[in-house]
C-alpha cells in the first residue's frame, strides 16, 4: 500500500508543487494589443485533454465492493487511469451557426479498458434578431440554479455534486428563445419552448420511448431576481413543474433556491430478500443555497437539497441487504445470479449520484493564500442527513501557467455500515488531474 | 476699520467668484462629461487585461464589451483558451458570469475577481461613474479637478471615490477607490491618451495598483472603441451564449 502511494504521489506532486516556481519570461514593460489577435474568423477550433490518474484505498466490507469485485481480489489498493480530449468547433455565416463538442474518454483499471466518444452537443443555431433563437440538435440546457443539485432542470443530465462543473451531455431537442427587455422592475422576459423525441435510439436514455415531450421555461428578471417557471410533459417521464431563483442579497451575498414538483412519481424498491414494489406518489424536490464571499477572499456555497422521489434510510438498508444476500449466495453456491440482479437495480436507480432524501453541501474555497497567485484551496463536504454518512473533498487547484490547469484533490467517504457513504467501494481517493486548453 | 473690514469683504467675494466656474457648473453634469468623453453611452470595443505578479511574470485576457446606456453592459473572453466563450453580464447592480461548458449563468457578485489580479468584476464591467455616484465636492486646482465622489447605494463597490480629472479635457487621469472609512482599496491611473476615431479621444491604458496587493499590477489597454447601438435585448441572461455573435 505505501508502495502505491509513493509512487502515485511522486509522480503527481512535483507537478504540482514545483509548477508555482517555473519562471515564465518576462515581457518588456510597454504593453501591446496586437489586432490580429481579436480579427473573428468565421470558424472555431479549440477544447480541452486532460489526463487523470488516481487511487482508491478499498473497504473491502462495503456492499458495494462486494458487489463490484465479488469474484476478484483487487488488494487494498486500486489505481486506475483517466484521459479525455474534447473538441469543439464552430462555424458562423450570417445568422446561422452550427456548433459540435465531441468528448473522448479512456479509463483504464485493472478489471477493463474502456474508451467511449460520444458527441455532447451538436446543433444549427439559426439567430434571426437578437430577441430569436432557434437551435435545433443535440444541446445540454443547464437549467435550475443550483450549484451542486438541480432538481428543476428536467431536461439535465444530473449533475455529480463531487465535481458539479464537469461538462454533461445533452438531448437531441428542438428549442427556441424568445427574449423582451422592458424598463421598470421587469427587466427582462424570455420564453425556451423545448420538444425532446424520445424514440430508440434517440434520446432514450432520456424515458420511456415513442413519445414527444414538451418542455418550457419562462425566465423573469423582477425586482432584481431572476426567476424561471420550468414545466415539462409528454409522457417519456411523469409531468413535472418547477420554478427557481437567484438573487444578490449584498455585493457579497447570493441566495437560490429550487422547488420541482412531479406529477404521479413512480418509485420501484427492492426488499431484502429481492421482491420489487412500485408506489406511486406526488414527489416534491427542492434546494436552498447561498453564495458568500468574505473580505479575505473566502467563498462559502452552502446548499441544502431535498428530494421525496428518492429513497429513505430503511429502503437504501433494504437495497444493501439484497447485495448481502447476494454476497453470500455466491460465497455459498458460487452461483452469482442474485448479484447481477443486483447490479442491474444499482445501475437503474440505486446507484444513481445521491440516491436519498436530505443532503446538505459546504464548499469553502479560498482565493490565493499566503500571496501565491493562482493557487486555490478549498475544501467540500457532503453530507447524507438521513443517514449521517458523510463525503470530504480537500482540493488544490494552481492556474499560473497559462491554459493549463493542475488539480489535487482527495475524497473521503466515511459513515456507519448500510449508511450511502459507509457502503462506497472505497474509503479513499486521491485523484491528480492535469488539463490544457487549447 | 471699517475700510479693512471692507477691502477684506471684496477679497472674499472676489475670490468666490474667481472660483465660481467650477462651482457654477453643476456637479453631476461635469461628472457626466467625464462619463461621455472616456465612452459614447453605447459602444464597443476590446480590452487586454494583463496581470503583471511582482518578478514580472504576466497573464494575460482579451476580451470583448459592449455597453449600452448607463446601467447596462456585457464582456465576452476571447482569450486565452481556457477562458474563450466565458462572458460576464451587467445590470445595474446585478452581475452574472456564463462558464459554456460548465452550466447556465451564474450570480456574481461585484468585489470577486473572475480574472484574479487587482481588476475586481466591478471595475472589468465598469458603468458610468454618474450611474453609481452622487457629487459630494468638486476641487480645482492648477489644471485638474477633483472630484469626490459617494456612492449611491451600498450595492456599489467602493463607497467612495477621488476622481482628479483633466480640466481642459475634462477626462480623468487618476482615481483612487475608498472604503467608507477612507481606506484605499485602489488606485486607476489613466495613461497614453489616444485618437480612436469616430470623436472618440480618450486614455488607451488603465493601470491599477493596490496597497492590498502589494508589488502586483493590472493594466488594461483599449483597442478599437467605436459607438455602436443595441437592442436591450442583447444584456440577457438568455442571450449570454450568444455573445460571440456580435463581433
Amino acid at each position: 500500500m505505501v508502495r502505491y502511494i509513493t509512487i502515485f504521489l511522486t509522480a503527481c506532486l512535483p507537478i504540482f508543487f514545483i509548477a508555482p516556481y517555473v519562471v515564465i519570461p518576462s515581457y518588456a514593460e510597454e504593453y501591446s494589443f496586437d489586432l490580429s489577435e481579436i480579427e473573428k474568423k468565421p470558424y472555431h477550433l479549440g477544447g480541452h485533454m486532460e489526463l487523470k490518474p488516481y487511487i482508491f484505498m478499498s473497504d473491502k466490507d462495503a456492499r458495494l465492493y462486494k458487489l463490484r469485485y465479488y469474484n476478484r481480489n483487487e488488494g487494498d489498493i486500486i489505481d486506475e487511469y483517466h484521459a479525455e480530449l474534447q473538441l469543439e468547433g464552430g462555424i458562423e455565416k450570417g445568422i446561422t451557426r452550427l456548433f459540435v463538442r465531441t468528448n473522448t474518454d479512456y479509463n483504464k483499471s485493472h478489471i477493463e479498458e474502456s474508451q467511449r466518444i460520444a458527441i455532447y452537443e451538436g446543433y444549427i443555431s439559426l439567430k434571426p434578431s437578437s430577441s430569436v433563437t432557434i437551435d435545433i440538435g443535440k444541446k445540454t440546457f443547464k437549467w435550475g440554479k443550483g450549484y451542486a443539485w438541480n432538481p428543476a432542470a428536467f431536461i439535465d443530465r444530473p449533475k455529480n455534486p463531487d465535481d458539479p462543473e464537469l461538462s454533461l451531455e445533452g438531448f437531441i431537442a428542438a428549442s427556441g428563445d424568445y427574449i423582451k427587455s422592458f424598463d421598470g422592475q421587469l427587466k427582462t422576459v424570455s420564453f425556451t419552448p423545448v420538444l425532446i423525441p424520445v424514440y430508440e435510439q434517440i434520446n432514450d436514455s432520456f424515458g420511456e420511448i415513442n413519445r414527444l415531450n414538451l418542455a418550457g421555461r419562462l425566465y423573469l428578471l423582477l425586482y432584481d431576481t431572476d426567476i424561471d417557471f420550468n414545466i415539462l410533459t409528454g409522457g417519456s417521464k411523469t409531468p413535472r413543474y418547477g420554478m427557481d431563483f437567484s438573487r444578490n442579497i449584498a455585493t457579497n451575498f447570493e441566495t437560490h433556491g429550487e422547488f420541482a414538483f412531479i406529477d404521479n412519481f413512480k418509485k420501484r424498491i427492492v426488499d431484502r430478500d429481492g421482491g420489487f414494489s412500485e408506489s406511486e406518489y406526488d414527489a416534491v424536490s427542492y434546494l436552498i443555497g447561498i453564495r458568500y464571499l468574505t473580505e479575505k477572499d473566502t467563498t462559502y456555497i452552502a446548499e441544502y437539497y431535498q428530494n421525496e422521489a428518492d429513497f429513505t434510510s430503511g429502503e437504501m438498508r433494504d437495497y444493501f441487504l439484497f447485495i448481502d444476500k447476494g454476497y453470500n449466495s455466491y460465497i455459498s453456491s458460487g452461483s452469482d445470479a442474485i448479484l447481477k440482479r443486483a447490479s442491474s437495480i444499482t445501475e437503474g436507480s440505486y446507484g444513481r449520484i445521491n440516491p436519498m432524501k436530505d443532503y446538505l453541501y459546504l464548499r469553502i474555497s479560498q482565493k490565493e493564500p499566503f500571496d501565491i497567485l493562482y493557487f486555490t484551496p478549498s475544501i467540500t463536504g457532503l453530507l447524507n442527513i438521513t443517514d449521517r454518512s458523510y463525503s470530504l473533498i480537500p482540493e488544490f487547484l494552481y492556474t499560473a501557467v497559462t491554459n493549463l490547469e493542475l488539480r489535487l484533490r482527495a475524497a473521503i467517504a466515511s459513515g456507519e455500515r448500510l449508511s450511502e457513504y459507509g457502503e462506497k467501494p472505497s474509503d479513499y481517493r486521491i485523484e491528480f488531474r492535469a488539463r490544457y486548453y487549447f | 476699520m471699517y475700510r479693512m473690514i471692507i477691502l477684506k469683504l471684496a477679497a472674499i467675494i472676489t475670490g468666490l467668484l474667481l472660483s465660481a466656474p467650477v462651482y457654477a457648473m453643476d456637479n453631476e453634469s461635469l461628472l457626466k462629461q467625464v462619463d461621455r468623453n472616456l465612452n459614447p453611452e453605447s459602444y464597443e470595443s476590446y480590452r487586454k487585461l494583463i496581470n503583471i505578479e511582482p518578478d514580472g511574470r504576466k497573464k494575460e485576457y482579451t476580451l470583448f464589451s459592449v455597453k449600452k446606456g448607463q446601467d447596462k453592459t456585457v464582456a465576452l473572453f476571447i482569450a486565452p483558451a481556457s477562458e474563450n466563450g466565458r462572458s460576464t453580464l451587467r445590470l445595474g447592480d446585478n452581475m452574472w458570469l456564463y462558464i459554456p461548458n460548465v452550466g447556465k449563468p451564474i450570480r456574481i457578485t461585484s468585489l470577486q475577481s473572475v480574472v484574479g489580479g487587482v481588476f475586481n468584476n466591478a471595475d472589468i464591467l465598469q458603468l458610468d461613474y454618474a450611474a453609481e455616484y452622487n457629487v459630494e465636492k468638486i476641487e480645482e486646482s492648477g489644471n485638474e479637478y477633483l472630484l469626490h465622489l459617494k456612492a449611491k447605494t451600498k450595492a456599489v463597490a467602493y463607497d467612495k471615490l477621488r476622481l482628479w480629472a483633466d480640466s481642459t479635457r475634462k477626462l480623468p487621469t487618476k482615481i483612487e477607490c475608498l472604503t467608507e472609512t477612507d481606506m484605499l482599496i485602489k488606485t486607476l491611473y489613466f495613461k497614453e491618451v489616444k485618437d480612436f476615431g469616430g470623436g472618440i479621444v480618450r486614455p488607451s491604458v488603465i493601470e491599477t495598483d493596490s496597497p492590498l496587493y502589494k508589488d502586483y499590477k493590472s493594466v488594461m489597454i483599449y483597442a478599437k472603441i467605436k459607438k455602436r447601438e443595441f437592442k436591450d435585448e442583447v444584456f440577457t441572461l438568455t442571450f449570454m451564449p450568444n455573445m460571440e455573435s456580435l463581433r
